[in-house]
């Protein structure tokens, strides 16, 4: 089992979660604050390039570069343990890492690329990261501390149905390094349990994307939705209410889509779509809009709360109204 | 009738893939025993004509044609043939290769030409963003209040507690020079100039 | 005669030197004269062809009369005629002669006559130099007790036993469970290379079994594990643990009335965890011994056995008991055990009772198994309509968890099983999922058979198994028709892999044998010495070795018991240059004991000792010994450092000399460039030395101080202390860089026999080296 860290973490800003969903970070950063894992946020962070990666639009000596300038920004502020939000960021930096670790050839024409911008001090030494114990995706950390957060746990959420939808480029990709799991994920099931809350656990399906394949949600919405309808209609056959995520790209797929699929095929998915995080701290008594952020989603949350014991000041429709209209 | 002509490098191909800076050291391409296990659980495969297993088997054919195969481009990029080959190789690592190399050989650029914009937003502010054309089918198929969610994401970040997310001058300065002198500028551009 | 002795009086030793002539092979290309006017001994003889009858009464004669206490014979190679010489030197002890080899690694590989009897003189001189230090021998014979023990009572251990025993040696056979028979008595039917039918495998093995008990040459001792191992010079004192049984083995008559009255049911490992037993039980109906056992696990000790028992056979205070005992030799049969399908979840196993193991199928379709042989499916008790076979499960599977290897069975025991079902269910549907039938020689006739009786086989590998309203959907990719399928069944088997037994592993670490990567039990020689593990005396045989089926496990046990019989019958003869202790030197700190990849050196009664027959004298516990408390008998420092002197004392001062230390391997590779007469640099003098571990520091140093240019070290890689020299010859460089020595003056070679002209060309390729680096001592020296 690999150590999993509680400080010197630099939490590793997502696109994704930037605009979709920023609530999964506020989230990230409530539960952090409640048990005590020391992290840093920087706003000269770029972006992993990721979905342009897997657009095919990047290369990977510029995805590289970019890696060392974000290792530059980690290691001189002290904060060397890098903590994803999204799955996609947390295998981009893996790989990224260990080309600049393995690959003299490729290190020596990062730093080129570096000095020649003039940015010298962020020359990659090799080893100056570790692929296995400087990069870890939140869910990890959340694991690590899941005896911790049952001991915060304050809103009863044991009476929904719950599955989990484990995200294919934490699993899949690096998975020598994946814990709890990677035919068989649990590492999000294992959180929940610890909460003294029970999964449905494995499913059929439990292991396949959500559809999204990058271009193809674009390009070939068709094939692209009709992997996720497979995978809801196998959830909504096993009467699953909560479907967790620990990628922004997979929950947007799902909670964005949803309705969408709803409509073409005829039938309603009684599914909602919560980041663990999201959950997390939902449990933990967090304000479901100045933390976890559900105005952002889709598919609303507000029939869920309105379930709980708990009550809340709920906007249902009209979330968004008090804001600026379009 | 095909034939296995005499040929100095009849292993090109594998080696070409091999030796691109994306391949893992551990790239198992020549154990492949054609087994079919990628294509068993591989979402393109059961969705298109993609098939993983035959894409590595044309690879290790030398089969040049497989870089402008239209099927290459229906992986979805989820590593599940990855995680369980029996033979230590992986497919979707192998795809993205090829598809680089059909980019350069610039039949691929047409297929990645839309996503340009990402490419663009990156440049100047260091985050990349969902292209427009592509936003606005979102916009249809998600509904009216995805397009209020964007126009209003600045005061529910703050609401949130949430900093600002994009970037300082100064950093999307370095962006900018990095993706120069990356040569990815160069690549952008010559991708948006390739003919539909 | 004591070393102190010998150092006193070898420069008053009467040498022989025999010079031949080998026809012209020698005499051709040497100047015969000077060589015999350039070396000093007491007999200078020269004669056409040594090897001759006549050449024997040369020798003899001159012994005799001489009273030569020592011979050099000079001429062809000690690989072809040592053992000749070595017989015409009686009445001298055999290794008090020394070969000096000028045909083959001289007069074949240098046509200059100049240079070639200068080379000579220097070969033979070596000679001289080494046999003054040589002392009379005698071959170590071992002899080992006529006992054994044999570790695992599945078909392997029976097997080894049974020929153990008939060959007269006392055979304990220790087994864990509380019965003898291991997989065997699981599998109901059997497949056999010749036949096309299956074979009832209980008729075959009962026999066996019943042989066993009653040969007295064997004690089977079930329920019982080993729990520690001792090496004493030849002998393994053993300590053994017997778990109670609590139940008086003499007394009870298996009745059964004990296990009706039994109010604790358990899951029934006999039937795969299929059916229950009791806490009390008999494993089988035909387990041997034929005995109720109690789990101890289980058991509640309420006392209703005792109650019923009529033969007051139970005695639940029974405890545990420690056996200790003395073998010559043990065999490792310990088996295998099934994959852990935990591993590959997406199979479903676990999830759904009619997914099953073949070995689950095997008890099902037993006779003695939980449906008394009718095949019925666990979850409704019905006939399944279709039945798919999924092969490769964990085995040649690189993903963590899976097994590299193939598991070399599990295509037969599918198509047996298919075979069986369509014999009996024709109507049932078999469908075998495969990447590649292996069915090597005559089962080729067997996998005809089953495409015959109507089995399916569809070419590819399934990803997973889904269950969608009681059906299950396999799901792969039919890789002939390029095409992704589902296939709906009502019975799904794995064929899963093979692993090492617990046992296996626990056993071997009791016994300090080696495992391989895959942790089954190592063979000393993979190709050419199976059965035989690293330790010499203990023997490997049945799947503890490997995956394989009961034919070839009873081949292995016939050669592993057939290896212990030759340890015990016909003793060993070795010759005797092996590693001696000096007691009064050594402090007992163990380094030569952890660098001894042979497992040669052990303490006893806190002495150091070394088995003669284990030891292989490459003297890399020479490096370890801090005291100098150890030597090796034939290679002495004296021995080696005086051959140095001798090859490179007469050494002019613009002359190139360059040392090849070489293994057997290396020195038959030297011998094969002079064989097919391929020229070697005039500068090479080959010395050689059983294992380049032996060279260290003072031995080149001493060389270059003598005039060495430069030094070859050639080893052949594949034996078990290759990795160690490696390791050393960086710290050799060192220290000739600590003495002002450029280390590009030694050269390290992998050295194998048929690549003779690669070691050829290492030779040249090094000469021309060491001359453009100069002689040594200059510049770049220091």
């Amino acid at each position: 089992m690999k150590t999993i860290p509680d400080k010197d973490i630099l939490l590793f800003k997502s696109c994704l979660v930037n605009v979709e969903y920023p609530g999964v970070e506020s989230s990230a950063c409530y539960i952090f604050d409640k048990v005590g894992v020391e992290y840093y946020v920087d706003k000269r962070q770029s972006c992993c390039t990721g979905l342009g990666h897997y657009y095919d639009l990047f290369d990977q000596l510029s995805t590289t570069a970019l890696a060392a300038r974000n290792f530059h920004i980690a290691a001189k502020t002290n904060h060397k343990n890098i903590v994803t939000l999204c799955a996609t960021c947390y295998a981009i930096l893996k790989k990224t890492v260990k080309i600049l670790n393995y690959n003299e050839d490729a290190r020596n024409k990062v730093n080129t690329i570096l000095d020649e911008s003039g940015l010298p001090e962020m020359e990659y030494t090799q080893d100056d990261m570790d692929p296995s114990k400087n990069i870890f995706h939140i869910a990890e950390i959340l694991f690590n501390k899941r005896d911790e957060i049952s001991k915060y746990i304050t809103v009863d959420l044991s009476e929904f149905k719950i599955a989990t939808h484990h995200a294919c480029h934490y699993c899949k990709v690096h998975y020598n390094d994946t814990i709890e799991g990677v035919r068989e994920p649990n590492l999000m099931d294992g959180i929940v349990n610890a909460m003294g809350i029970d999964t449905i656990g494995w499913y059929d399906h439990k292991r396949v994307t959500c559809g999204a394949g990058f271009r193809q949600r674009f390009t070939n919405k068709e094939i692209s939705l009709a992997v996720t309808s497979e995978k809801l209609e196998v959830l909504e056959d096993k009467n699953v209410e909560i479907l967790l995520h620990m990628c922004p790209n997979c929950q947007m797929q799902f909670d964005r889509y949803q309705p969408y699929i709803e409509k073409k095929l005829g039938k309603k998915f009684n599914i909602f779509h919560l980041n663990i995080t999201q959950y997390i701290a939902l449990a933990m008594g967090a304000d479901p809009y100045s933390v976890l952020g559900i105005q952002t989603h889709t598919v609303p949350i507000e029939p869920l709360l309105k379930r709980l014991k708990q009550k809340y000041d709920l906007k249902e429709d009209n979330r968004l109204k008090t804001l600026k209209s379009v | 009738m095909k034939t296995i002509k005499l040929d100095k490098n009849p292993l090109k191909l594998v080696k070409d893939v091999l030796n691109d800076l994306k391949a893992s050291p551990d790239l198992g391409i020549y154990k492949c025993v054609q087994c079919g296990m990628c294509a068993s659980i591989c979402p393109g495969a059961s969705q298109t004509e993609y098939d993983p297993r035959d894409m590595i088997r044309r690879v290790l054919e030398n089969d040049e044609t497989i870089i402008d195969d239209e099927t290459i481009w229906d992986c979805f990029s989820c590593y599940t043939c990855n995680s369980i080959c029996p033979s230590g190789n992986n497919a979707s690592e192998v795809n993205q290769i090829l598809r680089q190399m059909s980019i350069e050989k610039g039949e691929g650029a047409q297929k990645i030409k839309d996503f340009c914009a990402y490419g663009d937003s990156f440049m100047e502010m260091g985050i990349g963003s969902i292209p427009n054309e592509f936003f606005n089918v979102m916009v249809k198929d998600v509904g009216n209040k995805y397009m209020d969610l964007k126009v209003n994401i600045e005061d529910i970040r703050t609401d949130l507690g949430l900093g600002n997310y994009i970037l300082p001058k100064e950093s999307t300065d370095e962006i900018e020079a990095i993706l120069d002198n990356s040569g990815f500028k160069v690549r952008l551009e010559k991708i948006k100039r390739c003919k539909k | 005669m004591s070393k102190a002795q010998l150092n006193k009086n070898k420069s008053n030793l009467k040498i022989g030197v025999f010079l031949c002539r080998c026809g012209g092979n020698i005499s051709d290309i040497i100047d015969m004269e000077k060589l015999r006017l350039s070396v000093k001994a007491e007999v200078i003889e020269e004669f056409e062809n040594l090897c001759s009858i006549n050449g024997r009464k040369i020798i003899r004669d001159n012994i005799i009369k001489k009273n030569l206490d020592r011979v050099v014979v000079a001429a062809c190679s000690p690989i072809t005629h040592e053992k000749t010489f070595q017989n015409y030197v009686s009445p001298l002890n055999p290794y008090l002669l020394e070969m000096a080899n000028i045909r083959e690694q001289c007069s074949w590989v240098n046509p200059d006559n100049i240079t070639a009897t200068e080379k000579a003189i220097s070969i033979v001189n070596a000679a001289i130099e080494k046999v003054k230090y040589s002392q009379p021998l005698v071959p170590i014979l071992r002899k080992t007790p006529n006992t054994a023990a044999v570790i695992g009572g599945g078909i392997s251990g029976i097997s080894a036993s049974l020929s153990l025993a008939r060959q007269g040696i006392e055979t304990y056979l220790i087994e864990k469970e509380p019965t003898i028979g291991g997989s065997m008595v699981k599998v109901g039917k059997l497949f056999s290379p010749e036949k096309l039918a299956e074979e009832c495998a209980m008729c075959l093995l009962n026999p066996l079994v019943n042989e066993a008990v009653q040969n007295k040459n064997i004690n089977i001792i079930t329920n019982t594990t080993l729990k520690s191992a001792e090496r004493r010079a030849g002998n393994f004192n053993l300590l053994i643990e017997n778990k109670a049984r609590k139940v008086i083995t003499d007394r009870c008559i298996s009745c059964g009335n004990c296990a009706e009255v039994c109010p604790v049911e358990v899951k029934d490992s006999w039937n795969e965890g299929m059916t229950i037993r009791k806490a009390i039980y008999k494993p089988f109906s035909q387990a041997v011994p034929d005995v109720y056992t109690i789990d101890p696990e289980n058991c509640k000790k309420c006392g209703k056995c005792q109650d019923v028992c009529r033969m007051d056979a139970i005695d639940l205070t029974m405890e545990d008991e420690i056996i200790p005992m003395t073998v010559g030799s043990v065999v490792i049969a310990t088996g295998h055990k099934t994959f852990d399908m935990n591993k590959r979840p997406e199979y479903s196993y676990g999830r759904h009772k009619d997914i099953l193991t073949q070995m689950e199928l095997a008890r099902v379709m037993g006779v003695n198994g939980p449906t008394k042989g009718e095949l019925l499916k666990p979850s409704d008790g019905k006939v399944p309509q279709r039945v798919v076979m999924i092969q490769c499960v964990g085995s040649r599977d690189e993903k963590p968890g899976g097994r590299k290897y193939c598991s070399k069975v599990c295509c037969m025991v599918a198509i047996k099983h298919a075979n069986v079902i369509k014999q009996h269910y024709p109507d049932t549907d078999v469908i075998i999922g495969y990447t590649d039938m292996r069915t090597p020689g005559m089962y080729e006739k067997y996998f005809k058979y089953a495409q015959s009786n109507e089995v399916r086989l569809i070419r590819g590998r399934p990803g997973e198994i889904e269950e969608k309203d009681g059906i299950f959907i396999v799901r792969l990719e039919d890789t002939l028709s390029k095409e992704p399928l589902e296939i709906e069944t009502d019975l799904v088997v794995l064929s899963t892999a093979m692993e090492p037994s617990e046992g296996t592993v626990d056993v071997s670490n009791i016994l300090d044998v080696g495992l391989t990567e895959e942790l089954f039990v190592k063979e000393k020689h993979s190709k050419i010495k199976p059965v035989a593990t690293e330790v010499e005396g203990i023997y490997v045989c049945g799947t503890a070795q490997g995956p394989k089926d009961i034919t070839d496990s009873i081949v292995q046990a016939n050669a592993a018991s057939a290896k212990v019989s030759e340890l015990i019958n016909g003793g060993v003869e070795l010759e005797p240059f092996v590693a001696n202790i000096d007691n009064s030197k050594c402090n007992l700190c163990k380094k030569c004991i952890d660098v001894c990849k042979y497992k040669a050196a052990f303490i006893q009664d806190n002495m150091l000792s070394v088995d003669p027959v284990a030891c292989v004298g490459c003297g890399a516990c020479l490096w370890e010994c801090e005291n100098n408390a150890i030597e090796i008998i034939g290679q002495t420092d004296e021995q080696i450092l005086s051959m140095i002197t001798g090859m490179l004392k007469d050494k002019k001062p613009d002359e190139t000399r360059i040392i090849a230390f070489l293994d057997s391997v290396g020195y038959v590779s030297a011998d094969n460039i002079g064989i097919n007469k391929i020229n070697v640099p005039s500068s090479i003098r080959i010395i050689k030395i059983p294992s380049m571990n032996r060279i260290m520091p003072k031995h080149l140093l001493h060389a270059f101080n003598m005039g060495a240019d430069g030094i070859i070290m050639g080893e052949y890689p594949y034996n078990p202390m290759y990795s160690k020299t490696k390791e050393k010859v960086n710290g050799l460089k060192q220290e000739l860089i600590k003495n002002n020595i450029n280390p590009d003056r030694l050269a390290f070679y992998k050295v194998y026999i048929p690549y003779f002209r690669g070691l050829a060309n290492k030779f040249n390729k090094f000469n021309n080296q060491i001359i453009e680096l100069g002689k040594i001592g200059s510049k770049i020296d220091s």
